[in-house]
């Protein structure tokens, strides 16, 4: 739609204008001093890198952030939100990447959940059920209103949920991620119905990792980095190496290590294969994965959020059964019943979540030694031995403060995480598989674990490093794959890598 | 309120309750604080003590068995169905050797404990429900095997152990003593009472550490249906009969006995010594207040309002280490 394209980069006037927005968290700036404006009746697409701080812009219009420096108005007139409820009101709704879809309840039921329509106190079942196949049919959704949300595909109901939003009188939507569950075919279907949308003259602000998405929907596209807007351009104009070049910077304005230059991958081709996966898949979370991860070596596996990585490290770690395919180790075939039966196996996990991993209220020593005490202990515990194995490990990883006994809710988060860690560390397993081993950390913490992860890898151990931020895997890998909505799409062994290429790929 | 106080609020608590209880009724009747009186109420919880033990397990893996009190029952009836019971006993019975009796009442309650353990683990049904569909279970036996008679006769052993007596001790003492050390010996000094104490402390860490869940749970299950059973078969020694209801009070007491005695609801702390504890408070005050001119009715609102100030003291506590470790950094 051309006409509307030209019309909302121009002359459309501007529902929503914020001005030098100033956002931070405990003396660090998630924003600052952005200007953002959302025209009527446009799809605005808005990138940017993790922590880039479209997040938080986007919580500031949703009154989930209420204290901030800067102004806002809305159609002309200055607001501010002082509670979730004011934004909406005030006609701005949200639709998250996690969906908050009831699933037990009809579709109908969905479309008006908190505003029933009621005659004589009692719930008018008629009214609802017409109502919402009306509403669901202006937006050219075709269900049926009284199929259940569960049993509907998640494209679908994602599709609803918008449509509630909208019927709750929204005229400023916010999507958050919302192609990264659909198949090509439902991305089509929702881009349909975004453009209706757009038609009636409501704002879509329109939140994506995946940039082919964004151009292909937008009107216009705004960059992020590091708490800056960076650039708002029609996004006619512009295609996805312009996109990425302004997300990643080439200016190296900034002091951290930015990887903007190139890599070289040192991938050992020639290692034995100590875990292969064959057309690996579970559900819907990710399927058709084929893998050899080999000794020495430390295989990073990047993709955005919900790409199925996630799920395929529970599944290698036992948590999860695949649906199909094979996993062997060291040539043998294993089907993993448990987690325990895993690390039999010679599998070892940490997941993205410290809170998932450690025992909080418990000493570090006893932290420690939970993965072995299988080794240490066949009946009877022995407390010294457990706390001298801690005492090393507090030792080689500079665990502070060093005395085993701490309960470990007194250590900061970096050495948590060297704890989690320490956990696999004195009977290695064969592989060791890390979910996001560095997010959240401070860049000593970060190398800390770097060199860990490398020494593990130079004493034969096959690691696996899963991660959404590219920095992490180019950090640590010696070969990448990335996954995209559950398949691994592209692999780069043996070369040299940039993070744009990386972008790129995924 | 210092820091060691508020990080030992769930041992001190109960003991100062304990005392408290152990000064007013020492105070208010001559007769309580006397040497048979205290051999008294140990006898008194000595049942509700060894299912305590088991419940123990349980409540420490963030679990419930409600099913215990009706195990015991079926269990202490069972024992007295294989036993030659006198002509007066209208009971279609199957006499056996005394050991074979009791080594079949406990394959049967360690079995009844195996089905909870699978319905939890295998099946996914949550240990307040399976263990309430258990509850009729071990009800339904207990009707069926009896049905509506009452047994006397129990095998020697049992006998001895119920309701016999070492010089002044009652051998069901010892047991429970025994028992309680032996349950705080595997808890504290034993891999797999370390286990319970992680699968209750983070039950998703555990698992994530490569510990097996579902065996530690079930076998949890399995201790608990074990005691339950021993306390059956004692009970019925003790009480001199075996017959259906016999043992209803017991699920409120041993659950009580935990709880009240500081172990977390949300499992991960506590132990047997609080089991301890909360069994003496439970047994001094269903003594004590015998000893006092009270209302027999008002006593069993004095029960309740103990039991819900115990719970408060348990949410509380763990209110504050939530509070606690999301402030820390």
């Amino acid at each position: 739609m051309p006409e509307a394209s030209t019309a909302a980069s121009g002359e459309a006037p501007a529902r929503l204008a914020m001005t030098g927005i100033t956002k931070s968290f405990g003396g660090v700036a998630a924003l600052r001093d952005v200007d953002f404006v959302l025209r009527a009746g446009e799809i605005h697409g808005l990138v940017g890198e993790n922590g880039a701080g479209k997040s938080t812009l986007m919580k500031i219009i949703a009154g989930v952030h209420t204290q901030y420096d800067g102004r806002m108005a809305l159609d002309g007139r200055e607001v501010h939100f002082r509670s979730t409820r004011d934004a909406l009101a005030a006609g701005i709704g949200m639709v998250h990447q996690e969906l908050s879809v009831v699933p037990d309840l009809t579709v109908a039921e969905n479309v008006y959940l908190g505003q029933q329509p009621t005659r004589g106190g009692v719930v008018d079942w008629r009214a609802m059920f017409e109502g919402a196949r009306e509403h669901l049919a202006s937006l050219g959704i075709d269900v049926d209103p009284k199929a259940r949300m569960g049993a509907l595909a998640i494209g679908l109901q994602q599709l609803i949920e918008l449509a509630r939003v909208l019927f709750s009188g929204a005229r400023i939507v916010i999507l958050d991620e919302p192609t990264s569950a659909l198949s090509p075919p439902e991305v089509q279907r929702l881009f349909e119905v975004l453009r209706g949308v757009r038609a009636s003259g409501r704002s879509i602000v329109f939140i994506s990792h995946f940039l082919d998405d964004v151009l292909a929907v937008s009107d216009t596209v705004t960059v992020f980095r590091n708490g800056r807007c960076i650039v708002s351009e029609a996004a006619a104009g512009v295609d996805k190496a312009w996109v990425i070049e302004r997300m990643i910077g080439r200016g190296h304005e900034e002091l951290e290590e930015s990887y903007t230059g190139n890599i070289k991958l040192d991938s050992k081709a020639s290692a034995p294969v100590v875990l292969a996966l064959r057309e690996l898949s579970a559900g819907r979370a990710f399927e058709g994965v084929s893998l050899d991860i080999r000794a020495g070596e430390v295989l990073g596996v990047y993709g955005f959020m919900g790409c199925g990585q996630i799920e395929l490290a529970r599944t290698l770690f036992g948590k999860l059964r695949p649906r199909g395919g094979t996993m062997s180790i060291e040539g043998r075939l294993v089907r993993l019943r448990s987690t325990a039966a895993a690390r039999r196996a010679g599998i070892a996990f940490v997941p993205e979540s410290r809170r998932s991993m450690l025992f909080y209220r418990e000493p570090v020593y006893k932290n420690v030694s939970i993965a072995v005490l299988g080794h240490i202990a066949r009946l009877w515990l022995r407390p010294s031995v457990e706390r001298d194995i801690a005492r090393r490990h507090a030792e080689t990883l500079s665990i502070r403060p060093p005395t085993v006994d701490t309960l470990l809710q007194s250590l900061s988060g970096g050495n948590q995480q060297k704890v989690a860690l320490a956990k696999w560390l004195t009977w290695p397993p064969k592989v060791l598989v890390l979910s996001e081993p560095t997010r959240g950390m401070d860049v000593g913490a970060k190398d800390d674990v770097v060199g860990i992860v490398r020494g593990l890898r130079d004493r034969g151990l096959a690691v696996v490093v899963m991660s959404t931020e590219p920095e992490t895997v180019l950090s640590l890998a010696d070969r990448i794959v990335v996954m995209k909505k559950g398949r691994i799409v592209r692999e780069f062994a043996d070369e040299s890598i940039s993070k744009d290429r990386l972008l790129e790929a995924a | 309120m210092p820091a060691f106080l508020r990080s030992q609020m769930r041992n001190i608590a109960p003991f100062v309750t304990l005392i408290a209880l152990l000064v007013f009724f020492g105070v208010a009747s001559p007769s309580f604080a006397t040497f048979d009186n205290a051999a008294n109420i140990l006898t008194q919880i000595s049942v509700a003590g060894v299912i305590a033990v088991g419940l123990t397990f349980v409540i420490l893996c963030a679990e419930i068995d409600l099913s215990v009190a009706s195990v015991a029952n079926a269990t202490g009836i069972l024992v007295a169905y294989f036993t030659l019971q006198e002509n007066y006993v209208n009971i279609a019975n199957v006499p056996l050797p005394g050991v074979l009796a009791i080594v079949l009442a406990l394959v049967a309650c360690a079995f009844l404990g195996l089905v909870n353990a699978v319905g939890m683990t295998a099946i996914g049904i949550p240990s307040f429900i399976m263990t309430l569909a258990m509850m009729q279970i071990g009800a339904g036996m207990s009707a069926l095997l009896v049905r509506g008679q009452i047994a006397y006769a129990v095998p020697a052993a049992v006998a001895t152990l119920g309701a016999g007596r070492i010089g002044p001790i009652p051998w069901i003492v010892v047991v429970l003593a025994m028992f309680l050390l032996a349950g705080h010996v595997v808890l504290t000094y034993t891999r797999f009472g370390r286990y319970v104490y992680m699968v209750g402390g983070n039950r998703e860490a555990a698992e994530y550490s490569g510990v097996n869940v579902k065996l530690v749970l079930g076998a949890v299950m399995v201790i608990s249906a074990l005691c339950s059973g021993v306390a059956g078969m004692l009970g019925v020694a003790h009480f001199g009969s075996a017959q259906q209801n016999e043992f209803d009070g017991y699920l409120l007491d041993a659950i009580a006995a935990v709880v009240v005695g500081g172990t977390s609801l949300f499992g991960g702390r506590g132990g047997i010594g609080n089991t301890i504890i909360g069994l003496l408070i439970l047994g001094v005050l269903n003594n004590g207040l015998d000893h006092v001119e009270i209302d027999s009715f008002l006593k069993i609102l004095i029960r309740g309002l103990i039991l819900l100030a115990a719970l408060i003291i348990n949410v509380y506590v763990q209110a504050v280490r939530e509070s606690e470790r999301d402030g820390s950094p």
